[in-house]
């Protein structure tokens, strides 16, 4: 009898407890991620004496001042501007030194080759706190603090490593046939390099920016020190200042990291799927 | 091949070492450099390893260590919560990639603003204690801010919170790459959820677990400094509670201009980092190998 | 609120544009950015800072500088944090600013000691300098290196309102420590914390140190003596202070959450009447009394200790200097000159609503009359200096700071925290042996 009925095997009964187990540990699990982002904007919107006697609830009485005073009376725009441009001029600079670098381990011959490739992954591992002294020395007998110039090479050198190790294996997987067919027609390497292999690298490409960026827009460290004038202050050096200047008025607080927070969620609700990829393979940031 | 091409490898690379070499060569060089030497400014007198004596005979640089070894434990604790999710997720019930959305959105929000709204949230008479006595736990309505036994678990509890994410979504991508027809024989031969996930998915995520281990480990060390700057004050506390050895490095450059402590900090975080670089390797290897093979 | 960052009619849109412009003329210039500069005037780099803790400063610092025809004025507000290392470091690479923003006592003490500030008298007509009340600890050796600007009375605030609530005289706040404890137990008899703030941002526990400490001294010198290892903060009088904190702390006399409030949210307790007293500082006094409806008080913390600096209103200042890499310190003399001119007072006085340090400053415009009698008692009476401003750096953050905050959690006693200060010192010595010498000096200029 056994037997007959396990011939027949069913398939696993849909138990409800089971379905509900799961369920409930993955709403569990998403509350847990939602919950300080749901505070941040709920408490955005009450106003400095509701939110004394009521820190938990929804607010009775919306209030939008507080977005008002963020948005005009404060520098938040000024310091995403200034984040803007330290993460394009990163993220340019370190790409095109990166592509060409890569190019070159991935493609050409030369003496030294992989441990230059080695060297630079290396590179990965080492926490980039390490490299602030001397660097802080160096830049204030060149006059280089608080220069956006200075504060992008800074970055642009610490997001290389990862840049080469991610188009250097990229490069690898492209089919040599390519290049041979390009250079029987008479193409030279940076034409190549130009109209095929970058065209190709897409969504490597795509990948390495988001990542990058998103490393420059925040990091805090580097900022806070090679950025000191108030003028070229970054979002999240701006937001350290922000939230220790009104340490007393919480929902203006709060207000101030809903705004510096919408680029960010905006971005990745529209491109989720660039995000969570580039995320992944940079990993190591 | 024309002649010219023998240059032409030198030169792509040519801007790939020269910015390499200012931005991680120069400093890497000049940190031994400063650290046997008393600096003040921009220079100072060769001391030999005195800068290693005193910090190495410092109660505070020990600490500093202890809170950064303290935060691996953070470790097991992600990999588990991320392992149990992900599995979860993969269970594809209804609407499992509207929680895959949801679950990603700690990573994605910087730390300094995490950080900011975590400590407002977590203040002693703030809504996560509010909530937790109306909810009639008490004991639980600890100071999580301003208490030096507790500062450093809250500031654990926030990297827990955020890098959990990155090990959810990275163990669900290889999830979805599995061989379905193992898992299914295994269900006909009769085991169970959990010997399944013990007998048959895990052994096949080991690569990709390693793979979050160490750059987990690898961000313990040296990538905690928003977190704790904006939570402990800028100065690691309450107390020292919450210094770790990036904030040792910054406070001894900037706020107390030690520059040869720092440097000689530097080149001790240095080393250490050195160490994992030889296992981040193995782990990078073997991810692309699988991503590749199978 | 609208003036907090004060760029006085700048609008966002300007700025963004600005800051765009200027990375483009930033990327276009190269490497090496150029300095502009008027062809005829002197340009003047100034780096300052208080724009943080006296909102309008800003405001102030633009309109003199736009006002000024006699040179070339660029201002740069720096971050709390680099105030001092930027300016060390850009002085050791011969790059200093010509006029620099200077905390009181050691914080600039020591770049005097490395010779990175030039001596004011000569430069400064004396008459001016002195107006300016640079106080005590800016002068060494002989030499005067700071001009006050604008003054931080250290006080104690009180809420009249708690006190008459818990039966206490609103205008006679104690004097004496059993006093004091005497009216805490009646505040808490009301259920209001009797005292206390926000310590978790670490200053509470500095200016707390400033107040007790120089109740059992004689003079500042005594004060340095504990750094260079002539005296012990293992004497008990010289942690009483931390023993008295204790105290406050085993009464439960203490806020509650005191440990993970910040500094301005926990005198704005004081000001909302949940806390009946605690540290404070006088730029606050006027916001404080208009939100309070002139409920806030003003009191000396009350005597424990038997130095002759014991019961003495503090008056510590923030002042501006001229660092040896001036091209022109005549020139950034002058500019430094003008800002004391009476007209610049006055013109202070209405974009920050607080007073500058110059003693030419006319008070009959100040219309409050609780920040009048505490500008008396503090600005125009016999007062002593803040102790707090000759602690070294090192000391500050590993010593002082977290001494306080953990007498405060409970977790340590107050001769535990004596024991941690002595270690601190100590260290403060093995890292700095450069620096002691020239602290041993100091000490006895200041005995």
């Amino acid at each position: 009898m056994a037997e007959a009925s396990r011939l027949v095997v069913p398939r696993e009964p849909r138990l409800k407890p089971d379905r509900a187990l799961k369920h409930g540990v993955l709403l569990l699990a998403s509350f847990l991620a939602l919950v300080p982002t749901i505070f941040m904007v709920v408490t955005a919107l009450k106003s400095a004496d509701e939110y004394t006697t009521n820190k938990v609830g929804f607010p009775q009485v919306w209030v939008f001042d507080n977005f008002r005073t963020v948005l005009f009376d404060s520098p938040f725009f000024a310091w995403m501007a200034n984040s803007l441009i330290l993460a394009a001029g990163s993220v340019v600079l370190s790409t095109a030194v990166s592509c060409l670098g890569a190019y070159a381990i991935a493609r050409m011959r030369f003496p030294g080759r992989s441990l230059l490739f080695s060297l630079s992954t290396a590179l990965m591992a080492v926490p980039p706190v390490v490299m602030i002294v001397p660097l802080f020395v160096l830049y204030t007998q060149l006059d280089l603090i608080s220069t956006y110039q200075g504060a992008i090479l800074i970055y642009a050198g610490l997001i290389t490593p990862f840049s080469v190790y991610l188009l250097t294996t990229f490069f690898r997987t492209l089919p040599r046939e390519l290049f041979e067919a390009a250079r029987i027609d008479g193409a030279g390497d940076l034409l190549i390099l130009w109209k095929i292999v970058l065209p190709l690298s897409l969504p490597a490409l795509l990948t390495l920016v988001v990542v990058n960026a998103l490393y420059v827009w925040n990091d805090l460290i580097i900022a806070i020190i090679f950025l000191q004038d108030d003028s070229k202050r970054t979002l999240m050096a701006g937001i350290s200042v922000f939230q220790g200047r009104y340490d007393n008025q919480i929902p203006l607080t709060m207000a101030g990291m809903v705004i510096a927070s919408a680029p960010m969620i905006i971005l990745y609700v529209a491109f989720q799927k660039y995000f969570i990829q580039g995320l992944m393979a940079g990993a190591v940031k | 091949m024309n002649p010219t091409a023998r240059f032409t490898p030198y030169l792509y690379i040519l801007p790939l070492l020269a910015l390499l070499g200012f931005v991680f060569g120069y400093p890497l060089v000049r940190i031994f450099e400063f650290s046997f030497k008393q600096v003040r400014g921009i220079n100072g007198p060769w001391i030999g390893f005195r800068n290693y004596e005193l910090i190495l005979g410092q109660d505070l640089f020990w600490q500093s260590v202890a809170h950064n070894l303290l935060l691996l434990i953070a470790v097991p604790a992600m990999v588990g919560w991320s392992l149990l999710v992900s599995i979860v997720l993969y269970e594809r019930v209804k609407g499992w990639k509207l929680y895959r959305i949801l679950l990603f959105v700690p990573y994605i929000l910087a730390i300094p603003i995490i950080a900011v709204v975590m400590k407002k949230m977590f203040q002693f008479s703030g809504p996560v204690n509010d909530a937790l006595n109306w909810l009639g736990l008490d004991f639980l309505a600890l100071d999580w801010i301003g208490s030096s036994d507790v500062a450093l678990w809250t500031v654990m509890l926030m990297i827990i919170w955020r890098e959990s994410a990155l090990g959810i979504i990275l163990f669900l991508a290889r999830l979805l790459n599995l061989d379905e027809s193992l898992i299914e024989a295994a269900r006909l031969d009769g085991a169970n959820w959990w010997q399944r996930v013990r007998y048959v998915i895990l052994p096949q995520m080991k690569v990709v677990i390693e793979f979050y281990i160490v750059v987990s480990v690898i961000t313990m060390l040296s990538s905690v400094f928003s977190y704790v700057y904006i939570m402990g004050g800028g100065r690691g506390g309450p107390g020292t509670s919450t210094m770790v050895l990036e904030l040792y490095i910054f406070s001894a450059l900037v706020k107390i201009s030690l520059p040869g402590v720092a440097s000689a900090v530097s080149v001790l975080l240095f080393l250490v980092s050195l160490l994992l670089i030889i296992p981040l390797f193995a782990v990078r290897r073997r991810a692309n190998e699988e991503e590749v093979g199978g | 609120m609208a003036q907090e960052y004060g760029t006085n009619g700048v609008s966002r849109r300007t700025m963004l544009k600005g800051s765009a412009g200027l990375a483009a003329t930033a990327a276009s210039l190269g490497i090496v950015p150029l300095r502009a500069a008027r062809a005829d005037a002197a340009a003047l780099n100034m780096w300052w800072w208080g724009e943080q803790e006296l909102p309008g400063l800003q405001a102030f610092v633009d309109d003199s500088v736009k006002s000024y025809t006699a040179a070339a004025v660029k201002p740069m507000l720096q971050d709390t944090n680099v105030v001092i290392s930027q300016f060390q470091t850009a002085a050791a690479a011969g790059k200093a600013p010509d006029i620099q923003y200077l905390w009181n006592g050691i914080y600039h003490m020591e770049s005097v000691w490395l010779g990175y500030l030039q001596p004011l008298d000569g430069l400064v007509s004396d008459e001016v300098v002195k107006a300016s009340n640079p106080t005590l600890l800016s002068h060494y050796g002989g030499h005067v290196y700071r001009l006050g600007w604008y003054p931080q009375p250290m006080t104690w605030s009180y809420n009249k309102d708690v006190f008459e609530k818990a039966g206490l005289d609103p205008e006679n706040p104690p004097k004496t420590w059993d006093d004091f404890l005497a009216a805490c137990d009646k505040v808490k008899t009301k259920g209001i914390a009797p005292v206390g703030g926000g310590i978790q941002d670490g200053y509470w526990g500095e200016w707390y140190f400033g107040h007790g400490l120089s109740q059992n001294i004689d003079s500042t010198g005594e004060a340095i003596d504990l750094f260079t290892g002539v005296r012990d903060f293992k004497d008990p009088k010289y942690h009483e202070h931390w023993v008295r904190l204790e105290e406050l702390k085993k009464h439960d006399f203490l806020n509650p959450d005191m440990s993970s409030l910040e500094l301005y949210p926990g005198i704005d307790l004081i000001v909302s009447g949940k806390i009946a007293m605690g540290v404070s500082v006088g730029a606050r006094l006027p916001d404080d009394s208009k939100k309070s409806n002139d409920r806030v008080g003003t009191m000396v913390m009350p005597v424990y200790g038997k130095g002759k600096m014991a019961g003495k209103p503090i008056l510590d200042a923030q002042g501006l200097g001229i660092s040896k890499d001036a091209k022109d310190p005549k020139a950034a003399a002058a500019f430094l000159e003008y800002l004391n001119s009476p007209e610049r007072l006055k013109v202070f006085w209405d974009k920050t609503h607080w007073l500058p340090t110059n003693s030419n400053f006319d008070t009959s415009v100040i219309s409050d009359p609780a920040v009048k009698k505490m500008w008396h008692d503090y600005g125009q009476s016999e007062n002593i200096p803040y102790v707090s401003n000759v602690v070294p750096g090192q000391f500050y953050d590993n010593a002082m700071v977290p001494a306080a905050q953990q007498v405060v959690q409970g977790k340590i006693t107050g001769e535990q925290a004596g024991e941690l200060a002595a270690k601190i010192a100590k260290d403060w010595r093995d890292f700095n042996p450069d620096m002691v010498d020239h602290y041993k000096q100091w000490a006895k200029d200041l005995a």
